[in-house]
């Protein structure tokens, strides 16, 4: 099918698109489904809002606020199940050759970069969650009153939830990397 | 160390990380980090620069056209509409020798303006084109080179992924970007057919091609408009909405992705469980493309605080560099950073550093961005890692095209693309015609 082409240069490989402890990909991909929906949410919004405003001359209120949110909500609620498929974007030039002439070192620097993915993501999470707890404290809004207003927390808690969950997805690729350094192949 | 130093040393860390394989989104946030946190000698700032980057970098309105034109994209590519626009051609051109690598051309340039990624435009035209063209004797070489080598419209005429990523880092409108890739964009392809009956012509030997082969496809008038029109209608409803000022880049891509979801319902090629599919990829792409956008805007903060640009900006006006000398540099780290990483990498480590200098020496930034996504698409090309080239390869699946087959026919079109680029340079209403 066309799409698997123009989706993945390369086939994935290594730990990616594995089953992982704790049916946590399965997770994710519940995840993902939600954000996939948004999607398809966002394109019958703003068609409903253009068709509104320039034939009935009556917009969907909240239509820009809704899609900033919006687009920050699918990237977290995508972000885990999306590494998990092996799609974060990087150069494979160095590590094919590597796999390719030494598997088990490629593995245990795949593992190391798959520690330092997990823990970037911790930071991320450390740094985000002050921001989720003023939005809930001090009842962030976007959109002004008497028109449309929509709570932040529900975006921050999701960007808060899926950076850790990436972080977690890290943090499983890179003990499956290990893994496999360790077990004996022919 | 001065910030001047950590900046300098962060960057160059950064580089050898992503060449070493590690995530571009991680190289990026881990080195941007740890460069704030020392040039301020604070975590606290590092951590607040973090948080808003992951929460207001791409929340607006604007970023919503990642998903639809990738959506939009992705469904026209299901419909099956650039055989349709392929077989058109081929019609049209039957007569014409080398004519179908002409068609190849032309119908990569009419699909060009309903996709915005070059890497669907290499998967569906590799299907369709490439057999026909080995079907009337053309070599393998020149087959795949053409479908690769055309496949950079893809990211050329609008919609174009590459170029709303340059109107994100550059804060320029993305409809002022899909209108400046207009005239280079068709420029481009009429090089390239030119090039491709010169080679004909001229090379017989390389690029083959029998006549007697089959016979090619007679359509009738109407059958022709028949499947060209709805095509015509998309392109029109996306630019003409654009262009028009009746609506923004967004909404043209809501618009966009509707009708490309009608036209693949009404010709049925839509079951429910490919629309989720494709649904599924939009996603993925999104996601890869926003959460490097989120990086790159840590990084970009940790440049400003470190004053990078700013001393470049210096260093090249001590040193009497104009704007020529300053974009014969960029061409050159572009060129060569194609050959090892893909293009919206290099977009988002380069402008960044790019952009200050180029605004400072006074250059129009939407001509710098058209001249930016030539220079990063050539990448698109090059040895070893030339993105459309690894998908006609996967997709056409055959052992006995190499990769390097296809490598080498790409050349004559690299070398094509160079020369319009040098053309654009010089003329730079090219790509300031709808201005």
């Amino acid at each position: 099918m066309e799409l698997e082409a123009a989706g993945s240069g390369a086939e994935p490989q290594g730990s990616y698109n594995q089953p992982m402890p704790f049916r946590f990909d399965q997770l994710t991909a519940l995840m993902n489904a939600a954000g996939t929906l948004a999607i398809f949410g966002l394109l019958v919004l703003i068609n409903s809002d253009t068709v509104g405003r320039t034939l009935f001359n009556s917009p969907i209120r909240g239509t820009t606020e809704l899609v900033s949110l919006a687009i920050v909500g699918i990237v977290f609620l995508q972000l885990p199940n999306t590494l998990w498929a092996g799609r974060f974007v990087r150069a494979e030039l160095l590590l094919d050759v590597v796999v390719a002439r030494a598997p088990r070192v490629a593995d245990v620097v795949q593992g190391a970069f798959h520690v330092i993915g997990a823990v970037m993501m911790a930071i991320v999470v450390f740094a985000t969650v002050p921001e989720l707890r003023t939005a809930l404290e001090i009842g962030d809004y976007v959109g002004s009153l008497g028109d449309f207003t929509a709570p932040t927390w529900p975006v921050r808690l999701i960007t808060v939830v899926g950076s850790a969950c990436t972080c977690l997805t890290y943090a499983f690729l890179a003990l499956a990397d290990f893994r496999r350094a360790m077990a004996s192949r022919p | 160390m001065t910030p001047l130093e950590i900046g300098i040393a962060s960057l160059a860390l950064m580089v050898v990380l992503i060449i070493a394989g590690l995530h571009v989104a991680i190289s990026l946030l881990l080195l941007s980090f740890v460069g704030v946190w020392l040039i301020r000698d604070n975590v606290d700032v590092a951590l607040a620069l973090m948080a808003q980057a992951t929460n207001d970098s791409i929340a607006s309105h604007e970023f919503g056209v990642v998903p639809l034109f990738v959506l939009m994209g992705l469904l026209v590519a299901t419909a099956d509409l650039g055989k349709d626009i392929f077989e058109v051609a081929h019609a049209l051109l039957r007569r014409v020798r080398g004519g179908l690598g002409v068609a190849t051309v032309m119908a990569n340039a009419v699909f060009a303006a309903i996709t915005g990624i070059s890497i669907a435009s290499a998967a569906v035209f590799t299907k369709v084109a490439v057999p026909e063209m080995l079907r009337f004797g053309f070599t393998p070489r020149f087959a795949t080179g053409v479908v690769a080598g055309s496949s950079v419209l893809g990211m050329l005429i609008p919609p174009s992924l590459l170029m709303i990523l340059y109107a994100f880092l550059s804060e320029q409108s993305v409809g002022a970007m899909f209108l400046a890739g207009i005239m280079p964009g068709l420029l481009l392809a009429i090089a390239f057919s030119l090039a491709i009956v010169v080679m004909a012509w001229v090379f017989p030997g390389y690029v083959g091609g029998d006549m007697t082969a089959g016979s090619a496809p007679v359509l009738t008038v109407g059958a022709a408009l028949g499947k060209v029109a709805p095509v015509i209608l998309l392109i029109f409803v996306v630019l003409g909405g654009i262009y028009g000022g009746i609506v923004t880049a967004t909404d043209a891509g809501a618009l966009g992705a509707l009708g490309a979801l009608l036209l693949a319902m009404a010709k049925r090629r839509l079951t429910p469980a490919t629309f989720w599919k494709v649904l599924i990829e939009t996603g993925r792409i999104t996601v890869s493309v926003l959460f490097l956008i989120i990086a790159a805007n840590l990084y970009s903060r940790m440049l400003t605080l470190s004053g990078l640009p700013q001393t470049i900006v210096e260093w090249m006006a001590g040193l009497g560099f104009g704007t020529a000398g300053f974009l014969t540099v960029f061409i050159a780290i572009v060129l060569f950073l194609g050959c090892i990483i893909d293009s919206a990498s290099i977009m988002l480590i380069v402008l960044p550093l790019m952009l200050p200098v180029a605004q400072a020496l006074g250059i129009d930034l939407v001509w710098f961005g058209v001249i930016t996504v030539i220079a990063v698409e050539i990448g698109l090309l090059t040895p070893p890692f030339g993105i459309s080239v690894y998908v006609v390869k996967s997709t056409l699946n055959d052992a006995r095209i190499t990769l390097w087959d296809i490598f080498a026919g790409t050349q004559p079109f690299t070398l094509i693309m160079f020369l319009t680029l040098m053309l654009i340079i010089a003329f730079p209403r090219i790509a300031l015609f709808f201005q």
